[in-house]
């Protein structure tokens, strides 16, 4: 006797379901939900669970990710059916990340007309792929009229506009999204980083203010509020600034860097320089490498850094700003002497040029 | 490792206790440790407590010996060696994730559950998506009565593993103690799709009905929990529910078993008088109907139901 599937039982009419019973030799007498139950319980003790074995659609996400595009789109291909747009979507993701995009945008037309909203997403991406990022948001608008408030359309549409150089309405976007989900944090913060990234200091100061507000603990918000203040030109504030997220995470290399930049930039030549030399330690990053073989010199030569770190995706842009001229009028404050490692105080070799 | 040659190609040499103390060779110690895994999993626990004291005389900051020492002295009933050996494993590695995890199971044993709590704090800094630790968390402040504190490290849990049924149970114990009993419904429902054999959400969901006057629900899943584990206060509360369907035989039955199991059972003795005494004026009577109490109207399987009249008598 060949046993029933677990859908079967599931969705057995009472005298289907009384059938099986009487077949599996179980009581079929009680109410339905019992006698369902029952069932149940005899198929899962009896069933012998089959080992998991990858289908081809697994196979080919697989080769996606792992970075066999071409092959891929073979083994998607073998699996696209007359009505589902599942695979298309999968053979599209392929084509795009094999770079051909024009292909990529017809697979997800092909799941969007079978009804699959989110291929309207991938269209989107595909279109910021190929750097048409007002079409982009169009598409993530035309989704959004149909999934209002969808998160992910929202954090996408919001990211186009940012990348296509419309970062204030980037930040209006993440703002009324950040007002309508409270429960998600990171948003102003990515509003205020849009607005860094389209050169208004000021409005980004204001929204990561708001941001550190909500969240006190978030350094991110907190270094790039710092780095938002110095392009606004308030260089003291920004050292407060940047003081606070060191005080959350002493190790946050990113701020002890952009610290020592600023530091520079008012002449606390030697303040900088420790704490720049502190981030080199805690992170091997180029940028903090060229911040330090600038500063190994600046005891005797005085030279501001090139760049400063650039934290993950949402980091701020700085290298350029930062690198501004050192104000001529502010004075460097003093500092109490402080004893520092020998590893610290060492003096690295000569300085490459610039 | 071996000594170091001696300049003009002699050896240097160290007297017999030094080298065993100071230049321990990687073979015998990983061989002393593997003696010591063998022996504790055939069952012989003093051989592997000897396999162990010759890898830590090897090596006496080796944490993965102490955190082995310390799971054998666990199984043998010994919880301050255990608790010792523990310590002695974060001395040598602060950063061991068995070690705080080990040292947390030790202090639940001994009863000392803020400082056990402390340690699953102190685990989850060095790993904030150990599930297995914010669970064990959460039942640790359950323990400790804050029900919302056991929610929040559930939900954690939860967040990381959506499919975790013990996560889901301990929840919907915790939303029970907080009075919210359809949100623990809901929790007991996903703990039990999860994992249709999970012992505690099918008792947690028969003391739910028992409590909300549902005993024919109670008595049902009393009888599905029994199948997996026997359990006298298990059926000591299917006596109950029951009594509450006025089943006097097969309360008394339910009583007289939990009383095997557990003779002191005294809430048990009690109710087996009352269960007696009941017998005497009513005795309901369900025959296969494991369902009896929970009469649905509109039901095909209630509609053909020989006992209907009696069901709907019961069911609330």
């Amino acid at each position: 006797m060949s046993l029933p599937s677990f859908a079967e039982v599931e969705h057995a009419e009472w005298p289907a379901l009384k059938q099986m019973c009487e077949s599996l030799g179980l009581n079929p007498k009680g109410r339905s939900a019992v006698v369902r139950m029952r069932v149940l319980d005899h198929v899962r003790r009896h069933i012998r669970a089959e080992p998991w074995r990858a289908k081809r659609e697994h196979i080919a996400a697989l080769l996606t990710r792992l970075g066999f595009p071409e092959v891929s789109q073979a083994v998607w291909e073998s699996t696209i059916q007359l009505d589902a747009p599942a695979p298309w979507l999968g053979l599209g993701q392929a084509q795009l990340a094999g770079g051909s995009v024009v292909e990529a945008t017809r697979s997800f037309d092909r799941a969007a007309r079978m009804g699959d909203a989110d291929a309207l997403l991938h269209r989107a991406g595909v279109l910021a792929a190929a750097g048409e990022y007002e079409r982009a948001v169009r598409a993530c608008e035309s989704y959004l009229t149909t999934h209002a408030g969808d998160l992910r359309a929202l954090a996408m549409q919001a990211e186009f506009l940012a990348r296509a150089g419309f970062g204030e309405e980037a930040a209006r976007v993440f703002r009324s999204t950040a007002e309508s989900r409270r429960e998600i944090p990171g948003l102003l913060r990515a509003g205020g980083t849009a607005l860094l990234r389209a050169g208004r200091p000021e409005a980004a100061v204001n929204m990561l203010t708001e941001a550190i507000r909500v969240e006190p603990t978030d350094v991110e918000s907190r270094i790039n509020r710092g780095a938002a203040l110095v392009l606004a030109g308030r260089t003291q504030e920004a050292i407060a600034a940047f003081r606070e997220a060191l005080k959350i995470d002493p190790h946050r290399a990113e701020a002890l860097n952009d610290l020592g930049v600023v530091q520079l930039q008012v002449g606390q030549a030697k303040g900088a320089a420790g704490n720049i030399r502190r981030a080199a330690k805690l992170a091997d990053s180029p940028r903090i490498m060229l911040n330090l073989a600038s500063v190994g010199g600046s005891d005797r030569r005085r030279r501001a850094p090139k760049r400063t770190t650039r934290k993950k995706a949402e980091s701020v842009r700085t290298e350029a700003e930062v690198a501004t001229k050192p104000s001529p009028t502010t004075k460097p404050r003093k500092r109490r002497s402080r004893k520092t490692s020998p590893a610290e105080t060492s003096k690295p070799s000569e300085p490459s040029p610039p | 490792m071996r000594p170091s040659p001696e300049a003009g190609g002699g050896r240097l040499t160290f007297p017999p206790d030094q080298t065993r103390r100071f230049l321990p060779s990687v073979d015998r110690l990983e061989a002393a440790m593997h003696a010591a895994r063998n022996a504790f999993e055939r069952g012989n626990a003093d051989g592997a407590l000897g396999q162990l004291a010759v890898a830590l005389k090897l090596k006496p900051q080796y944490d993965a010996a102490w955190i082995l020492r310390g799971r054998i002295l666990r199984k043998t009933g010994d919880r301050e060696g255990a608790l010792d050996s523990f310590a002695q494993a974060l001395k040598a590695n602060g950063e061991s994730k068995e070690g705080w995890m080990g040292l947390a199971s030790v202090l639940h044993d001994l009863g000392r559950t803020q400082e056990e709590a402390e340690a699953y704090d102190r685990m989850l800094a060095l790993d904030p998506r150990s599930v297995e630790a914010w669970i064990d968390k959460g039942a640790v402040l359950h323990e400790l009565k804050d029900y919302r504190g056991a929610i929040a490290c559930n939900e954690k849990a939860l967040s990381l593993r959506p499919e975790s049924a013990a996560a889901w149970n301990n929840k919907g114990a915790a939303l029970l103690r907080l009075g919210d009993a359809p949100g623990a419904a809901r929790c007991f429902d996903e703990a039990l799709h999860f994992d249709p054999d999970f012992f505690d959400a099918m008792a947690n969901r028969m003391y739910l009905y028992e409590q909300q006057g549902r005993h024919g629900e109670a008595v049902l899943w009393a009888d599905r929990a029994l199948r997996i584990r026997e359990a006298a206060w298990l059926w000591y509360a299917k006596g109950l529910a029951h009594l509450g369907l006025l089943e006097s035989t097969l309360a008394v039955r339910s009583f007289e078993r939990a009383l095997t199991i557990d003779p002191n059972l005294a809430e048990a003795k009690a109710a087996l008088g009352r269960a007696r005494e009941m017998r005497e004026k009513v005795d309901f009577y369900r025959g296969v109907y494991e369902c009896f109490g929970t009469h649905l109207v509109g039901d095909p399987g209630c509609a053909e139901c020989e006992i209907r009249p009696r069901c709907q008598e019961v069911t609330p």
